[in-house]
């Protein structure tokens, strides 16, 4: 039983061992731009996957105009309910390593979205908005997909409760 | 047969939670996300062997059943019969294979989910929830398995592992409460309430001195290797397949090790001390340490907002609650533990 136990695991381990070098990660393919001026620099947002869908995430990519070695700046992300995030550094794409950009990222919910840019470089400060219209969220509804995920977390409640009720009758006479 | 089944149940867990750890830390300082990652087959493969060590202890369990011997309820817990008696399952290895087996049903429906939504990491997607539950049914199980050999040296040392991975594991899903709108800290006080119920769980069904302490130290310890681990993996990683870490990391903590309270020990040494004179006041004193402490702590290593007094107030008192419901609900898991009979419904 036990050799059998080891070859299974052996197996196991060679099947994680031989998978880990298929591993491959997908280039940034841009399939959607818009323009939006901050201050004095042009700023092309780029996007993965057009149009953005609430819940899907896909790749941005931010490119002022000239580059981004002699610039820096911060990204404030403003929901469609006028709620904000705090301004996030722009940093480098992960995957794309010469521009700025969020890789795999989703917006949440579905309605006109705003990404405001504050970009310092050489021709100074400036500051620019770009609206983004996000779309209801693909799949099936997310009650639904609560549901069904919801389903060991009640089955783990049933058990404890099943496990308290039981206890509770033998727990004068049963213990060991 | 015993110690060899639980100490694969016990393995499984704690790749399982070395590749949460990974990989909750690969998409912070790195990003990109396949299914095929090294921290993601660590993750499956832990409870693919805790999930294949109980199907094993299972059929081993049931063969012997057939052969005409009667069940030991110290190997695996009390017997269950499953499918009208056509399987005899120890409580422990039908609770890890359930929790196994429903892990790789969600990880299909995860699967399927990424392909919809794409590849954002987030922890509380409704599979991801689903897959947190189910890894914490897997590793309840291994509680339950070393909680059944008590007696036994190797038993009581794979309850000191077992409970502490369970700690690490469980509040992860607290994190759903982030964000609402409490007057406490709503991750602090469900961590503090997690960690005061096992700390009373151990205490009870090992039923000897210092097994709280054991347990409060061994997850000290589990930790501390996390801390040093995890950065590195995740950097490492990133090295071997070419990848940069993202800009502007800057020096902060691993997001899980850092999850778990530094103070357990302190708050396992009261429970220690008071909870034969005063159980009530031992576990509430437990949940207010652990409540300031550790609310303090994610304060300082920047996971939560500055520690305001009434935050830290407001956190002592539900902290203190909370360990009193904790310690409540512990006493009793803690005596069901013990319990040996089979019982009729």
């Amino acid at each position: 039983m036990i050799r059998r136990l080891l070859v299974v695991l052996a197996v196991l381990g060679l099947s994680i061992g031989t998978a880990a070098p298929a591993m491959a990660y997908e280039p940034v393919d841009i399939v959607h731009t818009e323009r939006v001026q901050v201050g004095p620099y042009g700023v092309t947002v780029g996007f993965s996957t057009w149009p953005v869908r609430a819940m899907q995430s896909l790749d941005f990519t931010f490119i002022p105009d000239g580059g981004i070695e002699d610039k820096s700046g911060t990204l404030v992300r403003t929901l469609p309910s006028g709620a904000h995030y705090h301004p996030a550094p722009l940093a480098r794409h992960p995957r794309k390593r010469d521009v700025w950009g969020l890789d795999v990222f989703a917006l949440q919910t579905e309605g006109d979205w705003k990404f405001t840019f504050a970009i310092d470089g050489p021709q100074g400060h400036g500051e620019g908005t770009a609206p983004v219209s996000v779309l209801s969220q693909p799949g099936p509804p997310l009650a639904l997909s609560w549901v069904v995920c919801a389903i060991p977390f009640f089955a783990l409640v049933a058990f404890l409760v099943i496990a308290w009720r039981r206890g509770r009758k033998v727990s004068a006479v049963a213990v060991a | 047969m015993r110690p060899v089944a639980a100490g694969f149940v016990l393995v499984g867990t704690g790749i399982s939670l070395i590749g949460t750890s990974w990989d909750v830390q690969w998409h912070i300082d790195v990003g990109p996300d396949t299914f095929f990652t090294l921290p993601h087959l660590f993750i499956y493969a832990g409870s693919a062997i805790a999930g294949i060590a109980s199907l094993v202890a299972v059929l081993a369990v049931t063969a012997a059943q057939r052969r005409g011997e009667t069940p030991d309820p110290t190997d695996g817990g009390v017997p269950i019969r499953v499918f009208g008696g056509r399987f005899t399952a120890p409580l422990g290895y039908l609770v890890t294979g359930v929790g196994a087996a429903m892990f790789l049903l969600y990880g299909l429906i995860d699967l399927w989910w990424h392909t919809v939504y794409g590849f954002d990491a987030v922890l509380n997607s409704p599979p991801h929830v689903a897959l947190f539950t189910t890894v914490s049914i897997t590793m309840i199980g291994a509680v339950i398995i070393a909680a059944a050999s008590r007696e036994q040296r190797w038993g009581r040392i794979a309850m000191a592992i077992s409970v502490p991975v369970l700690m690490t594991f469980f509040p992860i899903t607290a994190n759903a409460f982030q964000g609402l709108p409490l007057p406490f800290n709503p991750v602090v006080v469900a961590t503090a309430w997690i960690i005061v119920l096992l700390l009373v769980v151990t205490r009870v069904a090992i039923d000897r001195p210092g097994a709280a302490a054991l347990t409060a130290a061994v997850l000290l310890v589990m930790q501390g290797i996390l801390w040093l681990f995890t950065p590195w993996a995740a950097e490492t990683y990133a090295g071997a397949v070419g990848l940069p870490l993202r800009d502007g990391l800057g020096d902060e903590s691993p997001y899980i090790p850092a999850g778990i309270p530094l103070a357990g020990l302190l708050a396992a040494a009261v429970i220690e001390l008071l909870i034969k004179r005063g159980p009530v006041i031992a576990v509430g004193i437990a949940g207010l340490i652990l409540g300031v402490t550790f609310q303090l702590q994610q304060s300082w290593l920047h996971f939560a907002g500055p520690s305001t007094l009434s935050v830290l107030v407001a956190t002592a008192i539900a902290g203190g609650l909370f360990g009193m419901l904790g310690g409540y609900l512990g006493a009793r898991f803690g005596v069901i533990l013990r319990v040996r009979e089979k019982v009729a419904a």
